[in-house]
């Protein structure tokens, strides 16, 4: 088995499980969403999934007002305002969660739990008749799926032992063993790019970009391989850029990429989080521009999708 | 001679009833029961009032077979410059068609009041109280009210756990058979069965010589209805001196001339035949939708005259849109009560496509497509288009009928073979029947031909059950133990001692419904007669007795409309989980917040809301979900109807899942007072799904559609889900349907924000079709409470 490697059984930490996703792979599918991540993408659209602990999660909309939280709040973060507006002091927040776990209104949340690994196979077989039909199955994101690999790489064979399809979406920032062990038992992987120059990289996602690139190519050369690569403007959306980008996918002879195209949906769940959006004064790309880059890996025979 | 599309669209005339009621209350009654250029016509109550005045002391079914004669010959007909297939049953194509001999109240009152002034002007009023002045007394009404006593008139009156609707009663004839036959054929045969009665003088040989006879007086008037339309397109075409015309006239008078007599030859010969029997059915009897499997039945005719170039297929689609538009004139009066429940209808009508046939064979053919191509052009409320859908349905089909949902006009509906026919066969309908069912109305299954006489009998509200056990049958207002003395809620400790609470509530209630029903079948059977639809029925000359008075094993007559199932079963979730599992709250303390309707309880309702709810495929939810079905539906098998069927229960809730609502008081599902029920039997509590569209399929294919009714869900997906790339998507997620043998699903492609507009702006939106249960309506002639409840359903995204 090597790299010590433990598989069968466990837990491991999610965040969510969504069902009937069908931009993430082939078919309708089930996605699990691993909890923590290495990276820190200033463009993140879930920073609450950085973490690899349970953490505190806001909906401001739903709360009523009724001050449950104030009470069980052992370190005084929670207080209202004259208006009864709610305010969390971030910085004197534990996470310890004891106000997520008395808000009846969903008001107050925790993200992330551990899950047996039994169970979360149950869970992700429940669609197992979508998967059949539509050519389906099951998408292990995250966070960052590679964090956990021993629990993940337990997972992806208790799946595949049940004849599920199963694709791993990652950011591919993993020691290379590590990597191509989880690579040549899943389906598919899709994988990130994010940005080629390792400077660039390191200043936008806080890692550089060589174990990912190597990665790349190794998932390239062994497995079913689809790129995913958010839109940035500003960061990896000028055409020059693109045109790198449509050459590696095109050296790698990778079946597809996938253009995320920037949104803003990150904005929010940052401050949902307490956490500061670093990336406030960008837009999302015009239609326009997307076509253009769609053409420009046409060009190089390389098909696209495109993912809003 | 063509027309182009949007000209025929601008034929259609819009009947719908709007929803003036919520259980007794109103409901945006200011508005009006109709649009405004919608008429009442009298001439068939004038008629049948002289008719019946002629005829005193004869037999009933002679009475009625010679009222029908004195209608068909005497009632105004028109012929419209733009018609190829013709009919009518109301004096001009914005009129009402009215029943005077089945009920005269309500509808005095609707047109002297504020909801119907403008439906007659004062010499129609006039008229109109002439008219009652004769049925007093004798209107089916009149004669249920003095039938009515003791517990059945107790229970009659209306307290939002029961309510009727006696008139309707639907049953699709064998068109096959009667197309190829003729009407000519049927006279024939019932003139050889009154020689046999001649010959053999067996049992109750006069009262099936009266009844052959009537059959006779009514197809001959039948035939020279037809010879009218013949008569007046021969005169207009001489008249005329446009040649597209004349030449349009004249094909019609040669139609008219040899069926619905003769065997039908073509197409339009087919279509005109079917158009006349629909419409003779009508003014027979007041009725909602009846229903044809369309492309099973017109497909070889349209087959045959594409292949001989008699017809092409533009053609062909140009006469199913002037046949739309004729289909859309059939409207019904409505009494302001029943407009609470058949918000936005005019009279469901529902058209079938696909399925198997007899011997399992898919019936998909040219007229399939077409009928769905005709749907898209003419984007009309009704005909509604029910989809059946079996493994072998082509994916084609699948694919052009997303193409026609992804319009937004709420249709095709899909029924699944798949459950429906074992369904059938469990109810005792023979395999090869079984496989020719056919959809009317909005959900209502049917055997063409066999003597169904389908009867909505009436509504009854499950989750006010649950509320009665909560009351142990005691009406908290007057204190008057109404409903069964159920076990005190406060010695429950387990989730069977509410169901047994609740079902009990369900077998008290239920049993006073099927006397009040069977009282007025009885009084069906003495005063109604029908000798045309019995006629026409397969075996109806040969049984040689009104469809009333016999059976046959096909029989699909006995279903009660149920609503608030979902709401019960929520409700009794709650229950486990906050009183019996986590012992968060007291049973008295959770009476206590619902006897408030939960004010002073907010975090005690929330509780309840966040319990677990049926349609997230949580087995905590969805077994109690499949307890509470299950259960109900044997319950309701306890009670046979007088041929010895058991009862069964039906999704088809209309939009009664919000008017009856309204009488309920908070259930422990979270819901307060007059909340609406969830909209259908499958579906979710509103915005009760939280785990998206596949989870919805997955908890509503654990309640089993053999043992229990057919069903009826509905999703709401944006419009952008149907389209381009996620289409396929979409078809395999029908597949999966379909492999989960869910008997019935029907979308609303629309965004919310659509709806919202079109609520406050109802005049730019004036042609916006949603789905409502069912049926599609016009959203505009829904009252405010029920738009605000489409809009509330859950939006599936993925």
């Amino acid at each position: 088995m090597g790299s010590g490697f433990k598989t069968g059984g466990g837990q491991g930490s999610i965040f969510n499980i969504q069902r009937f996703c069908v931009h993430d792979g082939p078919g309708i599918r089930t996605t699990v969403f691993m909890k923590g991540c290495p990276l820190r993408c200033q463009w993140c659209a879930n920073p609450e999934s950085q973490q690899p602990g349970p953490i505190l999660i806001t909906r401001d909309v739903k709360c009523v007002s009724c001050g449950k939280c104030v009470e069980v709040c052992p370190t005084g973060a929670i207080s209202f305002d004259q208006n009864k507006r709610r305010i969390i002091d971030w910085e004197l927040c534990n996470q310890c969660l004891k106000c997520a776990e008395v808000c009846l209104y969903g008001s107050l949340g925790g993200c992330g739990k551990t899950i047996g690994a039994e169970e979360l196979v149950a869970e992700l077989l429940k669609d197992e008749p979508f998967f059949k039909r539509s050519g389906g199955g099951v998408t292990i994101s995250g966070g960052e799926p590679l964090v956990q690999p021993e629990f993940v790489l337990g997972l992806v064979e208790a799946l595949r032992a049940k004849d599920i399809h199963v694709a791993l979406d990652t950011s591919g920032y993993a020691p290379a063993e590590v990597f191509a062990r989880l690579a040549d038992n899943v389906d598919l992987v899709l994988f990130d790019i994010k940005h080629l120059n390792d400077q660039k990289h390191r200043q936008f996602t806080g890692v550089g970009n060589q174990k990912i690139l190597a990665n790349a190519s190794y998932a390239a050369g062994h497995v079913r391989t689809w790129f995913r690569m958010p839109v940035i403007p500003g960061f990896n959306d000028s055409p020059e850029y693109v045109r790198q980008v449509a050459a590696l996918c095109s050296d790698l002879k990778v079946e597809k990429i996938s253009l995320l195209p920037y949104h803003e949906g990150g904005k929010t769940k940052f401050q949902q989080i307490g956490r500061t959006y670093l990336l406030p004064d960008v837009l999302p790309p015009a239609d326009e521009h997307i076509q253009l880059l769609q053409n420009i890996f046409a060009e190089a025979g390389v098909q696209t999708s495109v993912q809003r | 001679m063509a027309f182009n599309p949007e000209e025929i669209k601008s034929k259609l005339v819009v009947k719908a009833v709007r929803n003036v009621r919520k259980g007794m209350a109103k409901d945006d009654a200011s508005r009006g029961m109709y649009r405004p250029e919608v008429k009442m016509d009298l001439s068939r109550s004038r008629l049948i009032t002289e008719s019946y005045k002629m005829t005193d002391g004869m037999p009933m079914v002679m009475r009625r077979a010679k009222a029908m004669d004195h209608i068909l010959n005497n009632m105004p007909i028109y012929i419209l410059d733009w018609e190829r297939i013709v009919g009518n049953q109301a004096e001009s194509p914005d009129a009402l068609y009215f029943g005077i001999d089945m009920n005269w109240r309500s509808v005095k009152r609707v047109v002297s009041g504020e909801e119907g002034k403008t439906l007659l002007d004062d010499a129609g009023r006039q008229e109109m109280a002439q008219l009652i002045e004769y049925w007093k007394g004798k209107s089916m009404s009149d004669r249920q009210q003095s039938a009515f006593t003791g517990d059945v008139l107790k229970y009659w009156h209306y307290d939002g756990t029961m309510l009727w609707s006696h008139w309707s009663e639907q049953g699709v004839p064998d068109y096959e058979k009667i197309l190829q036959g003729g009407l000519r054929g049927i006279i024939k045969e019932a003139e050889e069965k009154l020689d046999e009665l001649d010959r053999t003088v067996p049992l109750g040989y006069i009262d099936k010589k009266e009844f052959l006879q009537s059959v006779i007086i009514v197809m001959n008037a039948a035939l020279n209805f037809a010879r009218r339309y013949a008569a007046l397109a021969r005169e207009m075409a001489q008249q005329t001196p446009d040649e597209d015309r004349k030449k349009r006239l004249l094909e019609i008078a040669e139609t008219c001339e040899w069926v619905p007599e003769n065997p039908a030859r073509t197409l339009v010969e087919a279509i005109q035949s079917f158009y006349f029997i629909y419409l003779i059915r009508y003014l027979e009897y007041s009725t909602l939708g009846i229903g044809i499997r369309f492309d099973k039945v017109f497909g070889p005719y349209y087959e045959a005259d594409l292949a001989s170039g008699a017809i092409t297929r533009k053609e062909a689609l140009e006469l199913l849109q002037l046949l739309w538009v004729k289909i859309h004139e059939i409207g019904l009066i409505y009494s302001p009560t029943l407009s609470g429940i058949y918000g936005g209808v005019a009279s469901l009508q529902a058209i079938t496509i696909g399925g198997v046939d007899e011997q399992g064979r898919d019936v998909t053919n040219e007229m399939t497509y077409l009928v769905l191509e005709t749907a898209e052009t003419m984007r009309s409320l009704e005909p509604s288009i029910v989809l059946r859908y079996h493994d072998k349905t082509p994916d084609e089909l699948l694919a052009r009928s997303v193409d026609t949902l992804a319009t937004g006009i709420g249709y095709p509906s899909i029924f699944n073979d798949k459950s429906l026919i074992p369904m059938l066969e469990k109810w005792g309908v023979s395999p090869d029947r079984a496989r020719d069912y056919c959809v009317s109305g909005c959900v209502y299954i049917e055997v063409p031909g066999a003597n169904v006489t389908r009867r909505a009998a009436g509504g009854l509200a499950l989750a006010k059950c649950m509320w009665w056990a909560l009351h142990r049958g005691v009406d908290p207002k007057t204190g008057e133990q109404r409903g069964a003395r159920t076990t005190d809620p406060n010695t429950w400790t387990s989730e069977e001692d509410v169901l047994n609470a609740y079902f009990e509530q369900v077998r008290f209630f239920f049993d006073k419904f099927t006397k009040i029903e069977n009282t007025c079948r009885e009084l069906y059977r003495k005063y109604l007669p029908r000798p045309f639809y019995s006629g026409i029925m397969t075996e109806g000359i040969q049984k040689a007795q009104d469809c009333r008075k016999w059976t046959d094993p096909h029989r699909l007559e006995s279903f009660v409309v149920i609503m608030g199932v979902t709401n019960a079963a929520d409700s009794i979730t709650a229950i486990k989980k906050l009183v019996f599992d986590d012992k968060t709250v007291s049973m008295a303390e959770l009476l206590q917040a619902l006897e408030n309707n939960w004010e002073g309880y907010a975090d005690l309702r929330q509780m309840a809301v966040n319990a677990p709810k049926f349609g997230n495929d949580d087995d905590y939810a969805d077994d109690i979900a499949v307890k509470v079905h299950h259960g109900t539906s044997d319950v309701l098998a306890e009670f046979t109807d007088q041929w010895g069927f058991p009862w069964k229960g039906d999704g088809s809730g209309v939009s009664g899942t919000y008017g009856l609502a309204f009488d309920c008081g908070a259930t422990p599902d979270g819901r307060v007072l007059g909340q609406p029920f969830a909209d259908a039997t499958l579906s979710p509590i509103q915005g009760g799904d939280s785990n998206g569209p596949t989870a919805v399929l997955k908890s509503a294919s654990k309640i089993s559609t053999s043992r229990t009714y057919n069903h009826l869900l509905n999703q709401k997906f944006l419009p952008q889900y149907v389209r381009g790339d996620m289409k396929p998507v979409f078809v395999d997620y029908l597949r999966t349907w379909g492999d989960l043998e869910i008997s019935h699903i029907q979308f609303n492609i629309v965004d919310r924000q659509t709806l919202v507009k079109a609520q406050r702006n109802p005049e730019e939106y004036s042609d916006l079709i949603v789905r409502v249960a069912g049926y599609s309506a016009y959203f505009v002639d829904l009252s405010k409470g029920l738009q605000d409840s489409i809009i509330a359903r859950t939006e599936q995204a993925f």
